[in-house]
């Protein structure tokens, strides 16, 4: 299952700081993501673009998930070394475009 | 809908950043439907352009579009009773106060009153700012996050006009609110929330807004919506509760999930949002959808204010960052682009391996070592190069390097492009408010 398919996001940016939300279709679907999508988890998931520790912050109220890296952009937006300017903009997709596997957090849940 | 006659306030977010479209504050002033436009014109990074501007000629360093953006507006607010609040005065106020004056008795205003925000400056305070971490260079400029509190002063005292430097977007919003809120606390927290929620404009009304399953169907707008966006605009309540809304007759989203995506924009901890007014708890905040694109804001809780105002530093580190792009196109585009990847590779190994990133557009230069494979070949795309430099000398000699594919490397390297920028890092820190002493500076006609 996408996550993207389940639950909306945006990405956001302060100074180093990267900051991914995610929002949920429905209360289930915001269990599932909430079990499934560990801090570790997430940042396997991210790693293979950048390298920072993950924080992530719950809200059942608004069945959103908040992940900030405190060290995904060092420098911020201008001592970026991507081409141009403004790629974290893209950086959600990182999560929207993520496999859960059929079960999430059950035995077979995989990293990666 | 109509404007409600309970509303203390009801505001339009008329530019999301410094280079916004225009149109969009003027269909909102039209509306007759607000009573204060609020212009968010100043990212983090626009005060350097305005920085290094104020450095060359003191009367310069405000937002340079300022006049297109204003003059068609100010005779429209004026004709709808509707004030205009914007940090467009970036890194001088001061200048920007004199320079809008002007403009209202060109525009036929003499009795416009202007008044600027000034403080939020605080390069001479530098021994007083606590850096979140060290950093090397030359800071060449540090501004601190200012409140609500003076911009709501000015607008009670009459100004049709406010402009300041750098504060809290969520500020700007606010300060129509804050001398009617029934309170200093939620209510407050209410109107920042608000604020938090239009800063953005079009974000808040379906522009960069991916809806659940969007991958597998077209973009929730079309083409002719998405260039005749709608902004939006709030009704706010004494409690802090309020309507939002899109302009009416415009296109938008306005629903829960739009609301929920921009409430969590760029917020760290959604329980503990810090702004130099009032640190603010959205978590227990709820949406409720009150008829087609209008959606109940309620449930902003304040959690005091804090003693430390938030200062955003501008260093300036020695060198240059050079990115330079080539580009590759018909059958067997992907092998030539690939190979010459590596060529610059080759040529370019003396530089030090972090100091270089080398990457395909169209392939994996965004999301780099995790995007996922594509299914086909592309026909066009383009090799990119970053490479931080320790001077001028080795930016063009990177810069030249990719030009010399064009005769040296694979068949085909075309379409050059190349940039090269100063090295800046944006540094946080904070200072205590007490230190900061802010004040209403106000325009001589």
């Amino acid at each position: 299952m996408r996550v993207g398919d389940v639950a909306s996001g945006r990405s956001g940016d302060k100074g180093d700081m990267l900051d991914l939300s995610l929002v949920a279709c429905t209360p289930h679907h915001y269990e599932q993501l909430r079990q499934y999508l560990t801090p570790e988890r997430v940042r396997a998931i991210t790693a293979p673009c950048f390298d920072s520790p993950v924080m992530r912050y719950e809200v059942p109220g608004l069945m959103a998930l908040k992940f900030v890296f405190p060290q995904a952009l060092p420098g911020g937006v201008y001592a970026s070394m991507h081409a141009g300017l403004h790629w974290q903009k893209a950086a959600i997709w990182l999560l929207l475009d993520h496999r859960m596997p059929p079960n999430p957090g059950g035995q077979d849940a995989t990293v990666g | 809908m109509v404007r409600p006659a309970n509303a203390i306030c009801s505001v339009g977010a008329g530019a999301g950043f410094a280079g916004d479209r225009i149109d969009p504050a003027l269909a909102l002033v039209r509306s007759g439907l607000i009573d204060t436009m609020a212009l968010e014109c100043l990212a983090e990074r626009t005060l350097v352009p305005a920085i290094k501007a104020r450095a060359d000629n003191p009367q310069a360093g405000f937002d340079p579009r300022w006049r297109r953006r204003l003059s068609p507006l100010l005779p429209l607010a004026a004709q709808h009773q509707c004030r205009v609040v914007s940090n467009l005065g970036a890194a001088n106020p001061r200048a920007a106060v004199q320079a809008i004056s002007g403009l209202c008795i060109e525009l036929g205003l003499q009795q416009h009153r202007v008044a600027a925000l000034v403080g939020d400056d605080v390069m001479g305070l530098q021994t007083h700012i606590q850096w979140a971490k060290p950093w090397q260079g030359q800071l060449i400029g540090a501004h601190a996050y200012l409140g609500s509190d003076l911009m709501a002063q000015a607008l009670h005292q009459g100004a049709h006009v406010v402009v300041t430097g750098r504060v809290a977007d969520s500020a700007l919003f606010a300060a129509p609110a804050r001398m009617q809120l029934l309170d200093q606390h939620d209510a407050l927290a209410g109107a920042l929330a608000v604020g938090h929620l239009l800063e953005c404009g079009g974000q808040l009304t379906g522009g960069n807004f991916e809806p659940i399953g969007g991958a597998n169907v077209p973009p929730p707008l079309s083409a002719d919506q998405y260039a005749r966006l709608g902004y939006p605009l709030a009704h706010v309540y004494a409690d802090g509760s309020a309507d939002i809304t899109v302009v009416p007759g415009a296109p938008g989203i306005v629903d829960v999930l739009t609301c929920t995506l921009q409430l969590l924009y760029e917020v760290h901890d959604p329980a503990h949002y810090i702004t130099p007014d009032l640190i603010v708890d959205f978590s227990q905040v709820r949406f409720e959808v009150t008829g087609p694109q209008s959606v109940r804001m309620s449930g902003a809780r304040g959690k005091g204010v804090p003693p430390m105002l938030k200062v955003a530093g501008f260093v300036e580190q020695p060198g240059v960052l050079a990115d330079v792009e080539i580009g590759f196109a018909g059958d067997g585009a992907m092998a030539r682009a690939q190979c010459a990847a590596d060529v610059l590779r080759r040529r370019l190994d003396a530089l030090p391996a972090h100091d270089c990133q080398i990457d395909l557009v169209g392939i994996d230069s965004v999301l780099r070592g995790a995007t996922r494979p594509s299914t086909a070949a592309p026909s066009e795309l383009r090799v990119h190069i970053s490479a931080a430099c320790g001077d001028a000398a080795t930016a063009q000699w990177v810069e030249d390097e990719v030009y010399a594919l064009t005769l040296s490397g694979p068949a085909g390297g075309c379409s050059v492009r190349s940039e090269k920028r100063p090295r800046l890092a944006v540094v946080d820190g904070l200072i205590d408010r007490q230190l900061v002493p802010t004040e209403l500076v106000w325009g001589q006609p």
